[in-house]
């Protein structure tokens, strides 16, 4: 299918599931990177595809968090009284173009000129370097990072639409090919069509459609660095601990009070360092967290149940919006056999852009 | 599983860009006469890498050129064996980030070394290159 087609899949799944009238939305924000598609002006083929017509539209982009910017650009078009209603989409086709076409795309998405043009960066290189920093410093290992991918394995395979629906063993995931030292194949998301979309309310009409809303508590963001020689350390992205203080103080809670979270694992390290920068645990002690199982179902806090970006998939602009629709299932006690115990009624999203360019933590609340 | 029909498209779009580099001009005349520097703001001092005409400190638009130093210590590195298809005819390549005295960092590739002898803290020296299209482009080597 094309990417209107793709969109429109969870286009109908989130207008049906909110019960609204699409007439009655006023602003539709696309979260998509594209250059893998075919169409430059992806907002405008979708809305017309969709029958969304007259309504305020963009495409935003935030890398790898365009779906967490398109959910804040509803967010912010509906508290700004622009209208009661509106939609976040997030799509991506990355199977158009061959794989080392795509590996060329994504690899450019640093500061080019000074880290692809002479020395081809690519998007597990950059979270290579943090990796090994990371291993050095707190003794991270390879199979610490491999844990993770078994989880989301195990994971995707109780999620109907991830795009791994296979449990993987650690050793397979230790053997895998070695893609930028000292990351391998299973250390790393796959490219990913998919689609998601949620509908944004003004509380009042929220109430009138539904007995079960799912609040925005606090949206936290944040910015760093292109270049990555430009970052303080590399052991952390900088950008994620701040849109998380910032996401924590938006909603009064902390991070003790999250019942089930989505962490950005674009690559393990990436999960393993999200633990530490969402104050999961203290710095240096993500890799005891998986080893503990601490982040599984029955853990301190599970993370990920859908399989996360290496099970579920990881189509860029997509992912955000997916994590919002993950969290808002689990809140709702939705989400099947991968569904969390909740206790306070609190989920997190946490949505990072390029390997820290951006990021977004979003706190959803059920009461 | 078959494969789902496509439309294998008519029309390919092949791109390239001509990068200005007019305002550093001097950063890139320094690296082909084989020197490594980088711009220091002319108001504030605030040096930058990579090197840039306006400060992003005090936002002056001046600056006079400085040396980085020649010994770096190895920060981080990684080795890329999966690489991009503009890449695809280069062997494995090893990416690091080295400090200079002063705390400024650069990415570039690290040459003359196997990966495995590679320890963080290590000591490495910056070297101008030239690329066979004529470019000059820099490189970390081993001390």
């Amino acid at each position: 299918m094309n990417i209107a087609e793709l969109a429109f899949e969870s286009i109908k799944q989130a207008v049906d599931d909110a019960g609204v009238d699409k007439k009655d939305i006023k602003n539709v924000i696309l979260g998509s990177a594209g250059t893998w598609y075919e169409e430059s002006l992806p907002a405008v083929i979708v809305n017309e595809y969709a029958g969304l017509d007259s309504v305020g539209t963009m495409r935003v982009e935030a890398a790898c968090a365009s779906g967490s910017a398109a959910v804040k650009s509803a967010y912010n078009s509906i508290v700004s009284g622009e209208g009661d209603v509106a939609m976040a989409v997030g799509v991506e086709k990355m199977s158009e173009v061959d794989t080392p076409t795509s590996v060329e795309l994504i690899g450019r998405a640093g500061s080019y000129m000074w880290e692809f043009e002479n020395y081809g960066m690519t998007f597990p290189a950059y979270y290579a370097l943090y990796a090994v920093a990371h291993m050095n410093k707190y003794g991270t290992t390879e199979e610490d990072m491999s844990r993770v991918s078994v989880k989301a394995h195990h994971y995707g395979a109780m999620n109907p639409n991830a795009q791994f629906q296979k449990e993987i063993t650690l050793e397979k995931a230790m053997n895998s090919q070695v893609v930028s030292w000292p990351l391998k194949l299973y250390d790393a998301c796959p490219l990913t069509d998919g689609s998601a979309a949620v509908i944004l309310a003004s509380e009042e009409t929220a109430k009138e459609l539904t007995d079960t809303p799912v609040w925005v508590k606090g949206i936290g963001y944040s910015s760093d660095s292109a270049n990555l020689s430009r970052r303080a350390d590399y052991v952390g992205l900088e950008a994620a601990a701040q849109a998380a203080k910032r996401a924590y103080s938006a909603a009064k809670v902390t991070p003790q009070d999250i019942d089930v979270a989505t962490a950005h694992d674009c690559f393990t390290i990436a999960e393993l360092m999200a633990y530490e920068d969402l104050g999961f645990c203290k710095k240096g002690e993500g890799p005891r967290m998986i080893r503990e199982g601490q982040t599984e179902l029955g853990g301190k806090i599970p993370v990920n149940l859908d399989g996360g970006l290496k099970a579920k998939g990881h189509p860029i602009g997509a992912t955000g919006v997916s994590m919002a629709v993950e969290i808002t299932k689990q809140l709702r006690g939705e989400a099947g056999r991968h569904q969390a115990p909740i206790k306070k009624g609190l989920g997190l999203v946490h949505n990072v852009g390029g390997t820290g360019h951006y990021a977004y933590v979003t706190i959803l609340s059920r009461d | 599983m078959d494969e789902p029909p496509v439309l294998h498209s008519r029309r390919s779009l092949t791109l390239r860009f001509d990068i200005p580099v007019s305002k550093t001009h001097e950063f890139w005349d320094a690296l082909r006469d084989g020197r490594f520097v980088t711009t220091k703001c002319s108001k504030c001092g605030n040096v930058s890498f990579p090197p840039q005409a306006d400060c992003p400190k005090c936002m002056n638009n001046g600056f006079v050129l400085v040396d980085v130093g020649r010994e770096a210590t190895l920060l981080t590195f990684t080795q890329v064996k999966v690489t991009p298809a503009s890449f695809a005819a280069s062997e494995p390549y090893i990416i690091a980030i080295g400090e200079f005295p002063g705390s400024l960092k650069v990415l570039a590739w690290l040459e003359g070394m196997d990966p495995k002898n590679a320890k963080l803290g290590m000591k490495l020296r910056v070297e101008a290159r030239t690329s066979k299209e004529g470019n000059p482009y820099y490189v970390f080597v081993p001390v």
